[in-house]
Parts: C-alpha cells; structure tokens; sequence
C-alpha cells in the first residue's frame, strides 16, 4: 500500500519538469530573481551578456530557468531559446516609466511567436522597493495585458531584494503548470 | 514599433559623438574605479564605466542612473547630446569628486564589489562627495530613497554569483542549402531533415517527402556561447509510425570561422576577401576545402559534406557569423 501509494502520488505530482524563460528589458532584474529563486538571497549582478541558466526545485516541479541578458542587441538571441519552453517570465522595471513602451512592444512580440503558443506568462512587476515605482495595476496597463488572448498570464507585485512576491508568483505558475497538463 | 514615444535611434553624426566621446583619453579609464576601456555609461549622468561599476549603478535604479552598453545598446539622440554636453568623465568627476575627503580613496579595478557598491553610492545616490552648497539640496531629494534602501547595503557581497554566466559570442546563420545521393529509409525513398546541434540546443528544418536529393534552402540560427564545441549535423528520415531513422551524420567545426573572423575584427570595414579556411583531412567530413570569406561586410562560410556513418549522401550548407562586438 505504501509504495503503491507513493508511486500514485509521484505519476501525478512528482518528476514534473518545466523549461521557463526569464525575459525583460536590460536591468530588469532578471538575474536577482534567478538567483533569489535558486538560492534565496540577493547576489550582486553585472550585465549578463549572454545567459544564465540553473534549476530550481519547487512544489514538486524541477524548472530549469534560463535568465537570458536584456540588452538591445541581445534580444534577438531569445528566439534561439523559444523552443519546447512551457513558461515565460516577463520582468519589468516598474520604476523606469521613461522605458515602459519598449518593454510592452518587446512582450507583444514574444507573445507572437509561433514556438511560444503554448507558453503560460507570468509578469513580474519589479522593483516595488524603489521610489516611483507603478503597482500592477498600473503595469497591466502599461503593458496592455488585456490583449492577451487565448493563453493564461498573471501579473505579481514583486521586490527581487526584498524577496516579496517572487515565490507567490511561482506558486501561481507551478499550479497551472500542473492543471494545465494533468 | 512607429509608437511616437518610442525612443528613435541616434542619428549616424550622433553615434559618431558618441565614439569619439568615448575614444578621449581621460574617458579611456573607468570614472569609478579607473579600470582600462570601459564599454558602459551612465547616460544621465555622463560618465563612462566599466562593467563591474556598471553592475551597481544598475542596482541604484534608474532615477539616480540610466545605464547603457556602447556597443551593445542602441541610443537615442538625446541620451548621446546628454552625454556629449556633460563632456566626459573628467568633467564630470570634477563635480561629483570635488570635495573627495582626503582620508578616502577611490576603488580600483580589483576592488572587491562591497568596496566598489559604498563608493558609488556615496558618490552619485548621496552625492557626499559634491560642493557643499549643491550638496544640502541634493541631500533631501535623495534623502528617502536612501533609507528605502538601506536593506540593499545589509546584503552580503560577497556572495556575488556570475560564475553561472554563460557569455554570446556571436550567432550563427546556418542555409541548409540542399542534400543529395542521401540514403534509402524507407521502401524506396526516404523523408529526410536535418538536425544541427550545438551543445544544449537543437534546431531542424522541415521534412522533405520522398525525396533523396532534397532541396531545403532553409535558415537555422544557433547562438554561440564562449565555450562553444562542434556544430553536429544529423539527416534523419521521418516515420509516422516508428521513430525517425538516421541517414547520416557530420561535424562540422565552427573554429575556423570564428577565430578568422576575430582576427580581422569589424567585418563591416573589410573588403571582400578571403579571410580563413577550415581544410579538409581524413579527421573531418569535408569534400573540399572550405573558405571563409567576407562579403559585403558579412562573413561567410560554404561547407560541403560527405555524411558520415551511412551508405550514402553529402550535404551543402551556406553558414554566416554575426559577431557579437562587445
């Protein structure tokens, strides 16, 4: 009964991987919430220039995450790593309005990309700790999330130096994951 | 993209300012730190920096620093007249270093991160080191987001995490251009793609049905890390019932392109000319010597395959490498 049992429980919630793709516009803060992720602390970052990757375990999902640098002629390297990818985080600097038209054009084109289809998305509204910084509500405008069709997104108020929010938007994640493929 | 409030790139005279700029001798060190070449500014600001320094002005925010790459970054007109009317780093130091305490000494290039974080933030977010008349009103606005954030300067440093990075070189455009004798899978023909492979990633082509001379003329774009191993090619023929059988495989190796390409540095001033060669040996694939060109600013690649591991089949590529100039 007990390993029978336990082997029932792992076919449905164990062993669950998931490819996730950090994305924003440079100096978002996708390399502190990698890291916040995987090791639960604030690290000291420089611009990546290329990626970073590492695996993070949670609610019984493995995902591998891949934190992909943000500048301007970084971005079209993304695509090479749209394929087989269940979830995308989208970052964005909450506090640095003078940018939010470029980061809502960047996240509209993402979301037209035929190998991102059916990818979920969690947006992450960073950076909540600096002064000026617009709430989620403000974000999803901004970011014209009502556009977003046929697909399932969150947005959460997030402080990667604080720590707030990150893990309630993983939860947010790791369960659609789960309902989304049974 | 023609949204009006999206910032336009700068003008060609601009860019040019912004090189020359950069080129000066006083903004050829790190205005923070005094490391050699630095590649990253502060557009708001008007000093150029290096990438480490570039890191924790970062981490400021963006109403105390705006950074931006040189190379990597594209710029509007307006952040490179910002810069140009600051005039570089001496100037600029000039301000925010005029009353540098004498007890206290800049970092370095090899400061630890703590150091490097203190100093800036002195520097720029409390402005300590500014006249003392500009500093009283400085101090106020920065006054509150000062305390906001004082849990940033309780982190520990020295946990700093880059050794996870993974640095672009470049990217790789490879045309599968065409196959041909390619191998019988199925009762007569085969419905061959192709496969390439560089470390992690994996992309293909479509299917070509029935067909041993298959024409695909098909683009495939790799990144390539630092560390990149060998391109992998693989031929398979599609199955709907059973899974995919190989019709072939070959490596092809990336060095020769790269390594001529970093030699001769911006292809975009070098005339069309042959620039490398990956030869051909009983080690390698290759049906003929394969040469590196640039043409028309880009440099260019032909391969042409003899498959390995199979009866039968060569296989013609075009590659393209777009360096990444850091």
């Amino acid at each position: 009964m007990g390993i029978l049992f336990t082997r029932m429980l792992s076919s449905i919630f164990g062993n669950k991987e998931a490819r996730i793709l950090v994305l924003g516009l440079d100096n978002a803060g996708k390399t502190t919430i990698l890291y916040r992720l995987q090791m639960g602390e604030v690290v000291s970052t420089i611009p990546t220039i290329g990626f970073n990757v590492e695996t993070v375990q949670y609610n019984n999902i493995k995902f591998q995450v891949w934190d992909l640098g943000g500048q301007t002629s970084i971005r079209p390297y993304w695509r090479c790593y749209f394929p087989n990818t269940q979830a995308i985080i989208y970052v964005v600097d909450s506090s640095d309005t003078d940018r939010l038209v470029t980061a809502k054009e960047e996240f509209h084109a993402i979301l037209e990309e035929e190998e991102l289809k059916g990818a979920v998305v969690l947006i992450y509204a960073n950076k909540q700790d600096l002064p000026g910084a617009l709430d989620d509500a403000a974000i999803t405008e901004s970011l014209e999330l009502h556009k977003i069709k046929s697909r399932q997104w969150a947005i959460f108020k997030t402080s990667a130096i604080k720590g707030e929010g990150i893990f309630e938007g993983l939860d947010w994640l790791s369960n659609t994951l789960r309902s989304g493929s049974g | 993209m023609s949204n009006g409030t999206t910032p336009t790139r700068a003008s060609r005279a601009n860019l040019r300012k912004l090189k020359d700029l950069l080129h000066k001798s006083e903004n050829r060190i790190c205005a923070d730190c005094g490391a050699p070449e630095p590649k990253w500014a502060s557009s708001n600001i008007g000093v150029f920096i290096c990438l480490k320094c570039s890191g924790v002005h970062r981490s400021l925010g963006t109403h105390i620093s705006k950074v931006l790459s040189v190379t990597l970054d594209d710029w509007s007109d307006e952040e490179i007249e910002s810069m140009v009317e600051v005039g570089g780093n001496s100037y600029a130091n000039s301000i925010y270093e005029a009353f540098l305490p004498s007890g206290l000494s800049k970092p370095s290039p090899d400061s630890s991160n703590e150091e490097r974080s203190k100093f800036i933030r002195s520097k720029y977010e409390l402005q300590e080191f500014l006249k003392p008349s500009l500093r009283i009103v400085s101090s106020k606005s920065s006054f509150s987001s000062f305390r906001s954030c004082d849990s940033v300067r309780d982190v520990d440093f020295d946990a700093l995490n880059t050794e996870g990075m993974v640095e672009f070189m470049g990217i790789l455009k490879a045309k599968v251009i065409k196959g041909t004798n390619m191998a019988v899978r199925d009762m007569l023909s085969s419905d061959p793609y192709v496969v390439l492979t560089l470390g992690k990633q994996k992309v293909q082509t479509t299917v070509v049905q029935s067909n041993l001379n298959p024409v695909w003329n098909e683009e495939l774009k790799l990144s390539v890390p630092e560390s990149y191993g060998t391109l992998k090619l693989e031929v398979y023929d599609h199955d709907m019932l059973s899974s995919d059988d190989l019709m072939g495989e070959a490596e092809i190796d990336l060095q020769p392109m790269i390594e001529s390409a970093m030699a001769f540095g911006d292809p975009d001033l070098l005339s069309d000319m042959q620039i490398g060669k990956w030869l051909k040996s009983a080690d390698n694939a290759l049906i003929d010597d394969s040469t590196v060109h640039v043409i028309d600013g880009k440099i260019k690649q032909e391969i042409s395959l003899k498959l390995q591991n199979v009866e039968s089949g060569e296989m013609f590529l075009e590659m393209e490498w777009i360096p990444l100039m850091q």
